[in-house]
């Protein structure tokens, strides 16, 4: 029933589009700030609404099974997971500090110069959507289809999941399996040689006080 | 790295000019949306490259903002919006979603390589899986609607994030124990 109301709702003309544009400008916003935002929790919680408008894109691609999957999974359970490891790892949780450049006495070439190679990673990564978008408009070629989804598609994925997919579906259950044994065999390991009198050495203080300002980017 | 000084504080960066630029942004967009849908616009777009130039005089203008003084999270964040619907504005749905999904797997990959927290770094390697699960969704939505078997893959891609997840904040975890540290640059234990 709910489908038929979002198909029919999607059938309208410019509906998808508009709801598109809607969601990829929140989301590209959203993980905008998961990437720049100084507070890495902030950036945790931030992650939420990224995953939460991508479920919303998978609405708009007719995959509701996954949509909820997509909340249940990625918004609800791994970023609770990534929320209570900063709160293990970062007990201050305090505003990072801004590296601040400092090349006002370079030539301005020079300064252009060092901020093309701090920016490496930046170019790099330009680099990469240009080639994945050149690579995309090049290939037209796709076999479209312009039947719509299949109503049943639940049913659809729950049979191959048991029938032509069964065994990528044991492996993967069998992989969930092993890396959760092991992750909380990692977690759960308590250190070797702990500080026995308690307080600790000036190093280790040193050491605590630099996490606290960890810088991060 | 020489020049890093940790403790200045940083320059005042103006809030007005990057107003000023997302206007101008808004004012690009428009002109581009203008030309595609009068007549002959399509053909002068690709005929011209028309799409690629905007883009690029849009970077030109956020650098020159930028080196002016202007807010350099709202002229990135304009930047990317702006060439983003320039981009995929006169292209079939299919490849939207697609560029869409490229543009979040370059963030996701920009984010991994750049941030120094671990925890960011995992942040980043999730974005980048989910580009992945958007393009396999787009892929079965308008290529394989009957069998969807993009869908089904995007399972076990759900399957092996989370693994991923849990293995990975283990690991820091466990490297925080050891280092009292979430700083990429200081696991170096497998450099000695």
């Amino acid at each position: 029933m709910g489908q038929d109301m979002l198909s029919t709702l999607l059938s309208a003309p410019n509906v998808e589009t508009w709801a598109f544009y809607l969601l990829t400008t929140l989301s590209i916003c959203l993980a905008i700030g998961v990437l720049v935002d100084r507070v890495v929790i902030r950036s945790g919680f931030i992650l939420i609404g990224v995953f939460g408008t991508i479920s919303g894109i998978f609405l708009l691609l007719s995959a509701q099974f996954l949509a909820l999957a997509q909340i249940m999974i990625y918004a609800v359970g791994i970023t609770l997971m990534v929320v209570i490891a900063l709160m293990l790892t970062n007990p201050r949780l305090e505003r990072e500090q801004l590296i601040v450049y400092n090349d006002d006495s370079l030539p301005p070439l020079a300064k252009l110069f060092a901020s093309c190679k701090r920016n490496l990673n930046l170019w790099v990564a330009v680099l990469s959507f240009v080639t994945l978008y050149a690579a995309l408009i090049g290939e037209n070629h796709w076999p479209l289809s312009d039947q719509a989804v299949s109503q049943d598609a639940v049913q659809t994925l729950g049979e191959a999941l048991v029938t032509n997919y069964s065994i990528p579906f044991e492996f993967a259950s069998v992989l969930l399996l092993a890396a959760l044994m092991g992750a909380i065999m990692l977690a759960k390991g308590e250190p070797k040689h702990k500080v026995e009198d308690g307080d600790l050495t000036i190093v280790d203080e040193t050491k605590k006080q630099e996490n606290n300002l960890a810088l991060q980017r | 790295m020489e020049n890093v000084v940790g403790t200045v504080k940083a320059p005042q960066s103006s809030i007005t000019l990057a107003i000023a630029y997302s206007v101008i942004a808004a004012a690009v967009v428009g002109i581009y949306a203008g030309i595609l849908f009068t007549p002959p616009g399509i053909e002068k777009i690709v005929t011209h490259h028309l799409d690629f130039w905007f883009c690029v005089g849009l970077a030109l203008a956020g650098w020159v903002l930028r080196s002016v003084g202007g807010h350099k999270g709202v002229i990135v964040t304009m930047t990317v919006l702006a060439s983003f619907v320039i981009l995929t504005l006169n292209q079939p749905m299919l490849l939207r979603y697609l560029t869409f999904a490229a543009l979040l797997f370059s963030m996701g990959l920009y984010g991994m390589v750049q941030s120094r927290n671990a925890v960011r770094v995992l942040l980043s390697i999730e974005l980048m899986l989910n580009a992945v699960n958007i393009n396999l969704i787009a892929f079965s939505r308008y290529v394989d609607p009957i069998s969807l078997k993009g869908q089904l893959f995007v399972i076990f891609v759900l399957t092996v994030a989370a693994a991923e997840a849990a293995v990975g904040l283990a690991v820091v975890l466990a490297i925080y124990r050891s280092t009292q540290s979430v700083d990429m640059d200081k696991f170096t234990l497998l450099k000695h």
